[in-house]
């Protein structure tokens, strides 16, 4: 079964298209990693898989059924933590977990929640005293009560120290093992290559990849990356030389640098057009694409998003 | 399950809060100030709790303050949570809108009801005493509870009525100046505005086969304040649900339901169609 379905949805507000068009599916058991800019739609996106922001046009169904008409029925059946969400100062955290698990008429022991989250110590006071990183694992317990079967974590890791990040990893892994399908949202890349076993890339409301992060990594041909140094004044030439060397999938001009991202095999072709084409190279080395180079070239301006998009399957897990 | 889990919720929030204590300690005080005041001072002069509570707790402490207090604990029920983000955390779980706009209304009325029993409980005793010691002659037990209760019901009337209004708001703002609005609507401007309704509608009104005076009345009882001032007056004066005027008393009554549910319903069908 498909966890998560959009299928053409839409999202206009008053003064903006926040979603357009948006395709996704999640399936049962897997870790989905949401990534995306600030502003890409990822919580709007979020919000209407939660049934808190109606879509305009196109249908979401969630655990198979419909998220509008039946979302009592799918949240008891999923654990989320929000994003931007604020706690009732008043309540202790274990009333908190204790009306989180209420709620979804489960039997877990509001104890050992607290305590898988870390947060056993401070279960008496009142949550309005608790810190940014203690009001997301605070969130977390809430979410995790009744071992839901999907689980939805909006930017889960703001707030953490490194440390508070990686037991939010840790618990993420487990409950894959256990076999909940989790979809998270971020936009650091780095946190979801760990846990995630695809991750799909946001930008202005559509989706622009979708793969395994090794198969994004093939599919912006960033195994490596070269810097050119380039003698005399180099106009146009070298550049548009270089682009159409084959294998060549990006070049940058960088004043008397030019950064090309090539295939492993592509390096001597690029050097040599460029001495085909008059151009003298003073020095050139290599660095391997990092995630972050690879987000931002989907993320900002001359992304390949046809590429991505025909990006073979079995490249995943 | 869950209107019985978010109420029980909102009313752990709403008693923990400090504007609890200081309405029970501000309803205790003013109740037995109001009880020195009319005390006996004749030798042998019995003291009087009908009067008591029609003359001085009712007109001052009943109808003006118990509708501030109901505006002031139900108007930042949902736009509040709304605001915060705290309906995030609540909406997560699986709960329906609807679930928490009753919720609200229960879990804040009751916490109201709690409020007002506790404030009038405390001088009630401290009044109770007095008789037992035989310091003061009479003191009609049951007529005080009565009361109590009848006051109870109006503040949890203006709960609902201000829970709606904030299901309905976008912003604590407007929840804010609705909440303004329905007090200053109903303590305030009632008489006028509905006999300016009344003179615009006078038209309408003829053909139908009730009088103009008929109808006068009936909103005049329409007003959860009016309405609760006829039962409770009903209820001294041992007449509840009889003598002549048992036909405006059940007018009330139903005036005071569809008071506490209409609104709420009114606001819970713009917040189910709202985008949080």
């Amino acid at each position: 079964m498909t966890a998560i379905e959009l299928r053409g949805v839409t999202k206009e507000f008053a003064d903006v298209t926040a979603v357009r068009g948006l395709d996704l599916s999640v399936e049962e058991g897997e870790v989905y990693g949401f990534l995306g800019p600030n502003g890409a739609g990822k919580s709007t996106t979020i919000d209407m898989v939660l049934d808190l922001v109606r879509p305009t046009e196109g249908t979401v169904r969630v655990l198979g059924r419909d998220a509008t008409a039946e979302g009592v029925a799918i949240r008891r059946r999923t654990g989320v933590l929000p994003d931007g969400f604020a706690v009732y100062d008043r309540l202790s955290g274990r009333k908190h977990v204790e009306f989180a698990v209420r709620s979804k008429e489960a039997d877990d022991d509001p104890d050992a929640l607290l305590d898988r989250v870390g947060l056993l110590g401070d279960a008496d006071r009142k949550a309005g005293g608790y810190s940014k990183g203690m009001r997301q694992r605070l969130a977390l317990a809430m979410a995790l009560a009744g071992d839901p079967d999907l689980l939805i974590l909006d930017e889960p890791s703001s707030g953490l120290d490194p440390a508070g990040a990686k037991e939010m990893r840790e618990i993420v892994r487990a409950e894959a093992d256990r076999g909940a399908t989790v979809f998270f949202s971020s936009h650091i890349l780095e946190q979801v290559e760990a846990v995630c076993d695809r991750v799909g890339i946001l930008r202005d409301g559509e989706l622009v990849a979708e793969d395994s992060v090794e198969g994004l990594r093939e599919a912006v041909g960033g195994e490596e990356t070269l810097e050119i140094a380039i003698e005399g004044d180099g106009d146009e030439s070298a550049t548009d030389a270089v682009r159409d060397v084959d294998g060549v999938s990006r070049v940058d001009r960088d004043g008397d640098v030019l950064v090309v991202s090539c295939a492993d095999g592509a390096k001597t072709r690029v050097i040599g057009a460029l001495e085909d084409a008059g151009v003298a190279v003073a020095d050139f080395h290599t660095r391997e694409a990092s995630l972050e180079d690879l987000f931002l070239a989907y993320t900002e301006g001359d992304a390949p998003s046809e590429r991505a998009g025909e990006a073979p399957e079995e490249v995943s897990r | 399950m869950s209107l019985v889990a978010i109420a029980e919720k909102d009313f752990q929030e709403a008693v923990r809060s400090r504007g609890m204590l200081i309405l029970v300690a501000l309803f205790s005080l003013l109740v037995a100030i109001f009880a020195y005041v009319v005390r006996p001072t004749g030798q042998g002069e019995q003291f009087a709790t009908e009067a008591l509570l029609s003359f001085a707790v009712g007109p001052f402490l009943v109808t003006t303050l118990v509708p501030l207090v109901g505006v002031v604990v139900g108007y930042n029920a949902v736009s509040g949570e709304r605001e915060s983000g705290s309906l995030k955390l609540l909406l997560s779980l699986p709960h329906s809108r609807a679930d928490v706009v009753f919720g609200k209304v229960i879990g804040r009325g009751g916490a109201l009801a709690l409020a007002v029993l506790a404030g009038f409980l405390l001088p009630g005793l401290v009044l109770f005493a007095l008789a037992q010691t035989g310091a003061l002659a009479t003191f009609n037990v049951g007529a005080f509870l009565g009361y109590t209760v009848f006051a109870a019901v109006l503040g949890i009337v203006f709960v609902a009525i201000t829970v709606g209004c904030s299901a309905a708001a976008t912003t604590q703002r407007r929840a804010l100046i609705g909440g303004v609005a329905i007090f200053v609507l109903f303590v305030v401007l009632w008489g006028f505005v509905t006999g300016q309704l009344l003179d615009a509608a006078s038209g309408l009104i003829d053909p139908l086969p009730v009088s103009q005076r008929q109808v006068r009345v009936f909103l005049r009882v329409a007003n959860p304040i009016s309405g609760v001032e006829l039962l409770s007056s009903a209820f001294l004066g041992e007449q509840l649900f009889s003598g002549e005027t048992v036909n405006r008393q059940i007018s009330a009554v139903s005036m005071l339901v569809f008071w506490t549910i209409a609104p709420p319903l009114a606001g819970l069908w713009k917040f189910d169609g709202d985008d949080l």
